[in-house]
């Protein structure tokens, strides 16, 4: 009889995996297609105001700083809109040190904690790494469909940024592994290759994307007369870096602010982790939308290359003013990020030191129990130093 | 640092301080065994991978892990151990397919985190396969190989030629943590479940006394 029943799970588990399989999605359009208009949300203000588009599920809580650095927090969410509450003004890095003229690199000492750089060779090296999660995703006027089974245009935003950002001096590693399919494995796929490029010790890591709200004009724009597109940066907040990456989030858009108004379209706080527990300087772009033209991303690479090579590195050149002014404000913006990444390591042992206390009373069945059995084994640790060791006990 | 090494870390201090004694035994591994499986997974997720032409094995991620699944699937008591030991890991294999394929593709709309829940599916069908704690590492590490594994089988077969990496995020991928929450999951769930068995037990008997 339970042979029986275990042959029946073993057959169920065939056939769903079988189904599974048959049913895949492997490209952006079957993941997004279908459920594309179903995932829309309006995002209204207070007033009823249209705020933004957003593809994907919201939730109560998330955070949304505006072009204007206006913080807003998600209310309430109700079918395809939502509501959301203007929290202040979000208080941004000082990048003043960008009108002070002209001089040279200072950022020897990095303006952002790198993700694990130490040592004489990593300080003066410049890397940036950069992936694409979602391999599939491409632009429909100029690749003619938004998904391309295997790499889509989105790969070719990717080599422009590279080529952009190498030819600022930076270098740069854009691992070309696809993640397919398109579905809820494609991060933990992309994870593998995220913690490959982080083996290379670089100051940031990108993972390239591009948005998939049909509203083009959500997107487009025109900076220095160049048609080009807006980019949102995409920031998770179920990490324990959560803090720290929208720290670097937000020095990017503050330097865009400055170089390049309107390049930034948002930065976006919401649930998930996109693989940013994994480095501080974690960061995903999203250039443009996939119903605009390929060549608007283009033209925006070349603008976020300045934009992220002044944020990590500072300007190219600097008066001495200039230097002693962007020398301390980023030692605040530091500070500030240090004080991030503290307080989410804090809170990530909390809930650990919690979770094993939980775990011993579940073992030992009680307080007293539990203060005996760590006693005891605090006890063997320390050879007898600290605890009670079992021979004391009554 | 990130979640996947202070989660290695806190292992470790677990491991140290006796915490997880319990459950080392009953899966047959020594407090020194444990802490060499740990070192091993740490140093191991810095080699360079095994390259096998279209699949990669790490050494952290994939290969010590699947070493120590040998080591247990051999220590399992029981034929019948080893045969629900081998169905957990496939219906863990086609439920991580199954949320990969069935849940939202943006971790925005996901419900929960995947790497998580994978562990909690192997934990859970082992329990209540067979209330193994062995059961439950096999299942949450095969169950995330075995289903990376349809992944490239599905891929070749629909003409994409992508490379199958298993365990490539060496400590922090999610045949570790998968691994690792489901035998969590089915100690904690197992030890309550058992001690409130327990509490009934010994309140009929001293109903019986008083009788």
């Amino acid at each position: 009889m339970k042979e029986k029943g275990l042959r029946l799970l073993l057959s169920l588990a065939l056939a769903v995996m079988l189904y599974a399989a048959c049913t895949a999605p492997v490209s952006a359009e079957e993941a997004e297609g279908d459920d594309a208009a179903e995932q829309l949300h309006v995002v209204l203000d207070s007033t009823g105001a249209k705020l933004f588009t957003f593809c994907g599920a919201l939730h109560e809580g998330d955070e949304y700083i505006a072009q204007d650095n206006a913080l807003y927090r998600i209310a309430t969410v109700s079918g395809s809109s939502a509501i959301a509450e203007r929290i202040g003004e979000e208080t941004m890095p000082d990048v003043s040190w960008l009108d002070t003229g002209e001089a040279q690199a200072v950022f020897a000492d990095m303006s952002v904690p790198a993700a694990g750089n130490s040592g004489s060779d990593t300080d003066s090296r410049k890397l940036i790494a950069m992936y694409v999660t979602h391999s599939d995703e491409s632009y429909v006027p100029s690749d003619g469909t938004q998904s391309i089974n295997g790499q889509g245009g989105i790969y070719d935003v990717a080599r422009e940024f590279r080529d952009a950002l190498q030819a600022q001096g930076i270098d740069v590693i854009l691992d070309e592994s696809t993640h397919l399919p398109h579905d809820s494995g494609a991060y933990r796929r992309s994870r593998q290759t995220a913690e490959r490029l982080l083996q290379k010790q670089p100051d940031a890591i990108i993972d390239i994307h591009r948005d998939g709200i049909p509203d083009q004009s959500e997107y487009t724009c025109t900076i220095n007369g160049e048609n080009a597109s807006q980019v949102r940066l995409l920031v998770g907040r179920s990490n324990q870096n959560s803090g720290v990456n929208r720290e670097f989030a937000k020095e990017i858009k503050a330097v865009a602010d400055k170089q390049y108004p309107g390049l930034i379209k948002d930065i976006f706080i919401g649930k998930g982790n996109y693989n940013q527990d994994l480095s501080p300087n974690a960061i995903l772009i999203e250039f443009g939308t996939h119903t605009i033209s390929k060549e608007r991303a283009l033209e925006s690479t070349g603008l976020m290359a300045n934009v992220v090579s002044t944020a990590l590195y500072g300007p190219q050149t600097g008066s001495a003013s200039a230097e002693g002014a962007s020398s301390s404000a980023q030692k605040t913006q530091s500070a500030e990020k240090t004080k991030g990444s503290i307080s989410g390591i804090t809170w990530l042992i909390v809930a650990v030191v919690v979770g094993a206390v939980i775990f011993l009373l579940a073992q030992t069945g009680g307080g007293k129990a539990m203060a005996r059995k760590l006693g005891r084994n605090v006890s063997e640790m320390t050879g007898g130093l600290m605890g009670k060791r079992p021979e004391d006990e009554p | 640092m990130s979640l996947g090494m202070i989660l290695l870390v806190v292992l470790a201090l677990l491991i140290l301080f006796g915490v997880l004694q319990r459950v080392l035994d009953r899966m047959a591994l020594t407090d020194k065994q444990a802490l060499l499986c740990v070192a091993a997974i740490f140093i191991g997720g810095w080699l360079p991978d095994l390259n096998l032409g279209a699949v990669t094995l790490n050494w952290g991620g994939a290969i010590v892990p699947l070493a120590v699944c040998v080591y247990l699937f051999f220590h399992a008591g029981t034929g019948m151990e080893r045969g629900r030991c081998l169905i957990a890991s496939v219906l863990t294999a086609a439920a991580v397919y199954a949320i990969s394929v069935f849940f939202p593709a943006d971790p925005v709309t996901m419900p929960f985190d995947p790497m998580i829940l994978y562990g909690l599916c192997g934990g859970a069908i082992a329990w209540i396969l067979g209330r193994s704690r062995r059961s439950a590492f096999v299942a949450g590490i095969l169950g995330v190989v075995l289903a990376d594994a349809a992944v490239g089988v599905v891929n070749w077969r629909n003409g994409i030629s992508q490379t199958v990496h298993l365990g490539s995020a060496g400590a922090l991928d999610a045949v570790v943590l998968s691994g690792v929450t489901a035998v969590l999951l089915c100690e904690l769930f197992g030890e309550l479940m058992e001690r409130i068995v327990r509490g009934r037990e010994q309140h009929a008997a001293e109903g019986g006394q008083h009788a």
